[in-house]
């Protein structure tokens, strides 16, 4: 009997902690990713703003909304509008993210399930390219894309992608191809499959998450990419759009920033259609190979 | 139907013979250029209109922003790919042409461009061991801007002297609140406008290319960090840290430049145009004498092409590039669609169209007109401006602006930092 009231008490709290608890996370989740998603709000917002109204308030809501920066911004200053730089961006983009689907998964099979003399040495050469910085590549491969006559062509920007050059995303592979179980593989091989067979047939439906995972990425790295078409590119006519947005920003002269922050908004949402379209995968595929099973 | 081919191919044979010998009298030009979007219209237009009045020339420009063009331009110039005219920073001559044989000798081109439009003192600038590498487009200093406006609230003139810019410290502080200041100085500003104080003590430039150091001593250079805490503890200008609470931002692009409670600005002439564009409205922003220490000699001035173009030493059309060169510069055309976009420009040629035009007016050449009127004979090094000793000066202002270091050990410090690299990079 003398446990009766202190159940009863006891119920009560933890009753009131089934709603209160969830309440509680959701309000925090809600507020943290509304403070995440402030700046990207802010950017849309500022590119309704009349330029000297961006500077004057934190708020994001423009007081007298207007469609100059879109307007300004998409005719440029240049002989081009936004348009050429946008289809130039996916010009390079698209093979670049084919190219590297391809040659990734290629390499990471071989790594994966075939035994080479000297392998774990390549593939220490290959973790270490990850950790090689960019720049010290720059000139050495200037040269050798002035020698193929490939400057000012989109070349350059997407070729490399053919040799699995990202280290990072044959790793990514590698490591969601070790957590998948090597007995449909041997069925395959037993019902007179051949290697080749074997990764298109079998392991290419099951690695559909890391490869969205590296298509995902690599987009969006290219989207970003500033310093190697910055590079590469000399004429304007063949400039993406991260060169583009740059393009008004000088040391003398007062930056049109709604313009910039209206062709920020456009430049982005082929990044986040994709992303939603994609992101059951994409959150799949970033995990893997995180626990083993 | 047979019989037809056989002409059809001939016809096709000379239109593309035809063609074919169009095409080899064409000569076509690279030329590149930063800037923002009124420049790239304006040099577009230019260019466009040289190349209707030159139907032998076809130009391909290739502009970018500010950010990375200096890169770019690197490894263009390390791959042998640089435009045929390209416009340079002016200390970037000292990066990629240290013999004078990085660009083009313009003397040797004098026919096609005309030099005698531009004054010795720009043409020393733009010259490398006796060979003419680049001309300026216009001339730099850094020149004391002030928010009018903020100053008349103040019951203050605009200071004309170092004593009265300290002085007006306290009358903002008292007046106008603790949050008031009279001028705004980043780092970088404070070590422009220090050594400017210390160049009119010295009457030297802070760095010696031949020997390759610094001309003062590690107590002179104490002497300009106790001058910028001078100018901190007196209200000038807020200290490091207030500075920081506004965050990193551009200092035309800060809340209290953009409403005036930062009353001023050591500035680039070519520069203070954004400044006053995002201003919040009703305010104006005027120049200032320049203080003068009372026996100085020179100004101190850090007095430079503000930007200039160059030919290509490599270039396969030296002549049609010092053409399109000279067009720019001098043309009346280009000097009107660019009018003051970058300056006052240096060509007379170019000043004589505007004054016509009576666009000849403004802070960029009231600015011009205060340079020409002070004493600026000494002339800072370029390497004054290299990245890393603008980095070695910020680097130690900044340890000593928020007091991890006292004025003589940062002096002393700075003094055996700058003399290191500058050993190490003047070759």
């Amino acid at each position: 009997m003398s446990t009766h009231p202190s159940e009863a008490t006891a119920i009560g709290p933890r009753r009131r902690a089934s709603w209160l608890s969830p309440a509680l996370r959701y309000a925090i989740l809600i507020g943290v990713g509304l403070l995440m998603l402030y700046p990207l709000l802010w950017m849309v917002g500022g590119a309704f703003k009349p330029n000297h109204e961006i500077f004057g308030s934190i708020g994001f809501i423009p007081a007298e909304p207007t469609l100059d920066g879109f307007r300004d911004g998409w005719r440029t200053s240049t002989e081009y509008t936004f348009g050429t730089y946008l289809i130039n961006t996916f010009l390079i983009i698209i093979p670049k993210v084919i190219l590297t689907v391809i040659s990734s998964v290629l390499v990471a099979f071989g790594f994966a399930r075939f035994n080479v003399p000297g392998k774990r040495l390549l593939f220490a050469l290959l973790i270490a390219t990850i950790l090689l910085p960019k720049s010290v590549l720059l000139i050495p491969q200037y040269l050798m894309f002035r020698e193929f006559g490939w400057l000012d062509t989109f070349l350059p920007l997407y070729v490399p992608s053919a040799f699995a050059v990202e280290g990072f995303f044959v790793f990514l592979i590698i490591q969601f191809m070790r957590s998948l179980p090597p007995d449909l593989e041997e069925a395959a091989v037993i019902d007179g499959c051949r290697s080749w067979q074997v990764l298109l047939y079998v392991l290419v439906p099951m690695l559909l998450p890391a490869i969205i995972a590296v298509a995902l990425f690599q987009f969006m790295w290219s989207m970003n990419d500033f310093i190697q078409p910055l590079v590469y590119l000399s004429s304007v006519e063949n400039y993406p759009i991260s060169l583009a947005l740059k393009l008004a920003i000088d040391v003398t002269e007062a930056t049109s920033w709604n313009q910039v922050l209206a062709m920020s908004t456009i430049a982005l949402l082929p990044s986040l259609i994709l992303f939603f379209v994609a992101q059951r995968y994409f959150m799949e595929g970033t995990t893997a190979g995180a626990v083993k099973g | 139907m047979i019989a037809v081919l056989p002409r059809l191919f001939a016809a096709v044979v000379a239109a593309v013979l035809l063609t074919g010998s169009v095409h080899a009298e064409t000569v076509t030009l690279r030329m590149s250029w930063w800037g923002g979007n009124e420049v790239h219209r304006a040099l577009l237009d230019s260019v466009r209109e040289f190349e209707q009045r030159n139907p032998d020339i076809r130009v391909r420009t290739e502009y970018t922003g500010w950010t990375g063009h200096l890169e770019r331009l690197t490894t263009q110039i390390a791959g042998g790919t640089a435009p045929d005219l390209m416009q340079i920073n002016w200390n970037w001559l000292a990066l990629f042409s240290g013999d004078g044989h990085g660009f083009k000798d313009l003397h040797e081109l004098r026919d096609v461009v005309d030099l005698d439009s531009f004054d010795a003192d720009a043409l020393a600038m733009g010259t490398v061991h006796g060979r003419l590498n680049a001309l300026p487009t216009s001339m730099a200093a850094r020149l004391f801007y002030f928010n009018a406006s903020t100053f008349a609230r103040a019951g203050l003139a605009v200071p004309r002297d170092w004593d009265e810019l300290l002085a007006a410290g306290p009358v903002f502080r008292e007046r106008l609140g603790p949050d008031h200041f009279p001028i705004d100085l980043h780092l970088q500003d404070v070590v422009a406008l220090t050594r400017s104080w210390l160049v009119q003590r010295t009457g030297r430039p802070l760095i010696d290319d031949g020997a390759r150091r610094l001309t003062v001593s590690a107590e002179q250079i104490a002497d300009m960090l106790r001058f910028y805490q001078q100018l901190v503890d007196a209200h000038v200008t807020p200290d490091a840290r207030t500075r920081a609470s506004y965050g990193n931002v551009a200092p035309h692009e800060m809340r209290p430049w953009i409403d005036g409670r930062f009353a001023g600005s050591y500035q680039w002439i070519s520069a203070i145009g954004k400044f006053i564009e995002t201003l919040a409205p009703g305010q104006t922003v005027t120049l200032a004498p320049y203080p003068m220490h009372a026996d100085a000699l020179d100004a101190g001035l850090l007095y430079r092409p503000a930007m200039m173009f160059a030919v290509n030493a490599r270039s396969a059309h030296p002549r049609e590039s010092a053409r399109l060169l000279d067009f720019l510069l001098n043309d009346p055309f280009a000097a009107q669609r660019l009018g003051l976009l970058r300056g006052e420009p240096v060509s007379t040629r170019a000043i004589a169209t505007l004054r016509e035009a009576g666009e000849l007016q403004g802070l960029s050449v009231e600015g011009a007109a205060q340079v020409a009127a002070l004493p600026h004979a000494v002339h800072e090094s370029a390497w004054f401006e290299h990245a890393r000793v603008r980095d070695a000066f910020i680097d130690v202002f900044e340890l000593y602006a928020y007091g991890r270091i006292d004025a003589d050990a940062a002096g002393q410090r700075l003094h055996d930092d700058v003399n290191r690299i500058l050993g190490r990079i003047i070759r």
